[in-house]
């Protein structure tokens, strides 16, 4: 006859999850409660458009082709010649943060706000949140 | 005789497969009689996506080829293109690559605990290691600011600075992960359940792992030391002190438990990091403008030691910003075919998930 040793300590050991009951929940009460995040977190693009000169450098270095310069009949920054500024298909942004690297003024960032929920597809393309005002 | 057996799909949209890929089998009762490997659901042509672009703009691209560990991608990438245009890092740049490494080696076992608890039905291991993951993918957000695709490796150095306290921070969750180990080795890696359905399941002959070049945990708990970190060091191992746990079992538990010890070696690592981390230095050398970067005509590869094995990447250039090729070697494409469709010869239905997980299979970077 074939014995087979039994395993004591792995059949009691997992019942030490039970000690989980008594403490605190960690999950957190979307969207009562909602997560802070962290400084420097890529979200949504800013755009200070009194800086922005119009360069079109993002627009180049995008991957994607997520970024279109568009004409703007306000002029913000005398220094914008071409009177051009980003518009951001969110559609295609992947957020790798390469246009913001690029900005020579330094006028572009991507923000904290990293949530929108649209029913019409055609609002995830727009201009950045001009964060000079 | 043939005509008993039943045919069915494992995949591509089960809980218990690792992403989307399936897995065709021949079943006789509950046994497996032949299993065949399909993929091609999730291709997205990243080697040819990455000749179409420009070196900076390519690198955003390679995070994407394996979502539960991308930094290795990013690592390889950078070092193939700072090896082939002749870029020396910072040692600084260096030490914060070697942590961001091990952070996401940490990350990844726990994504891995989570689907191999689940894939034999455990749920609340699953729960916990989520958990204790979200803690570090916190710590990414505060260093690269995304919490699963970084972008932070760069060729050059690292794109931004640590910022103030991260090291402390890191400790800290360092020492938090610390207590935790021995917990999860009482509710999963010496649970009775797990071991008795892991121990002698998925064996891999000790001969046939050399032979068939498997990688990473597979190799390892076939009682073969190798480490690409140990055997041909890159960034700053060969200054670091840490150990390769070997098992010999060479099946689903003994890769069970290497993944266990490499879990308690990164955090060694990371503490050495800690401690050794140059307090100055340039983390990000100065390179050419994004249209003025260009590779010389020289190809290159270079390998680095992911969390599930052997990862490598060759890259060529033609003199041009573009990159001429760059083919991508990973552990799934061996791992997933080869050896996952031997493996399930005769072993029962129930036992698929687990022994996919166990190897570590992801299916984007088979279809890159």
């Amino acid at each position: 006859m074939k014995f087979t040793t039994i395993d004591i300590k792995g059949i009691i050991s997992p019942f030490s999850a039970i000690g989980k009951v008594l403490e605190h929940p960690k999950t957190v009460c979307y969207p009562a409660q909602t997560k802070t995040v962290a400084p420097g977190y890529r979200g949504f693009h800013t755009n200070i458009l009194t800086d922005c000169i119009g360069c079109a450098n993002c627009q180049d270095v995008c991957m994607n082709d997520a970024i279109d310069m568009i004409t703007i009949q306000e002029e913000k920054n005398p220094k914008n010649k071409s009177g051009c500024i980003p518009r951001i298909d969110y559609g295609r942004c992947c957020w790798c943060n390469l246009c913001v690297d690029v900005c020579p003024p330094n006028s572009l960032a991507l923000g904290e706000v990293c949530i929108q929920a649209e029913m019409d597809s055609n609002k995830f393309l727009f201009f950045p949140k001009d964060s000079s005002c | 005789m043939d005509s008993k057996l039943i045919k069915i799909f494992h995949g591509p949209q089960h809980p218990g497969i690792t992403g989307n890929m399936s897995v065709e089998l021949d079943l006789l009762g509950e046994t497996i009689k032949y299993a065949r490997t399909h993929v091609g659901y999730l291709h997205r042509g990243f080697e040819k996506l990455v000749e179409r672009r420009t070196v900076i703009q390519a690198f955003t691209i390679v995070c994407r080829i394996c979502v539960p560990e991308p930094d290795p991608n990013e690592e390889n990438f950078a070092r193939a293109v700072e090896g082939l245009a002749g870029i020396e890092i910072s040692e600084r740049a260096k030490y914060i690559r070697v942590m961001v490494q091990e952070m996401s080696r940490l990350a990844a076992q726990m994504l891995w605990m989570g689907g191999q608890s689940g894939s034999i039905g455990m749920g609340t291991v699953g729960q916990w290691s989520l958990f204790d993951r979200d803690l570090m993918l916190d710590l990414f957000e505060e260093l690269t600011g995304g919490r699963v695709y970084h972008m932070y490796t760069y060729p050059g150095g690292v794109r931004r600075d640590l910022p103030e306290g991260f090291l402390l921070r890191l400790s800290e969750l360092l020492d938090y992960l610390e207590k935790k180990l021995p917990k999860y080795d009482s509710i999963f890696f010496d649970n009775a359940t797990f071991k008795k359905r892991a121990i002698g399941t998925g064996v891999v002959p000790k001969e046939e792992a050399l032979k068939n070049g498997y990688v990473g945990q597979t190799l390892r708990g076939c009682g073969i030391r190798r480490d690409l970190r140990k055997d041909n060091p890159y960034l700053v191992y060969d200054k670091l002190d840490f150990d390769i746990p070997v098992f010999d079992g060479g099946d689903v538990y003994s890769r069970a438990l290497v993944r266990r010890g490499e879990m308690r070696e990164s955090i060694k690592i990371l503490r050495q990091v800690i401690a050794q981390m140059p307090a100055e230095g340039a983390i990000m050398q100065k390179l050419p403008k994004h249209r003025k970067f260009t590779l010389p005509k020289e190809d290159i590869y270079v390998a680095t030691e992911s969390a599930r094995g052997e990862f490598g990447y060759y890259m060529a250039g033609d003199g041009t910003e573009h990159i001429r090729r760059m083919q991508v070697k990973g552990p799934s494409l061996i791992h997933g075919f080869t050896l996952l469709e031997k493996m399930l010869i005769d072993e029962e239905l129930s036992n698929v998930a687990m022994i996919m997980n166990s190897l570590g299979i992801c299916p984007p970077e088979i279809e890159r």
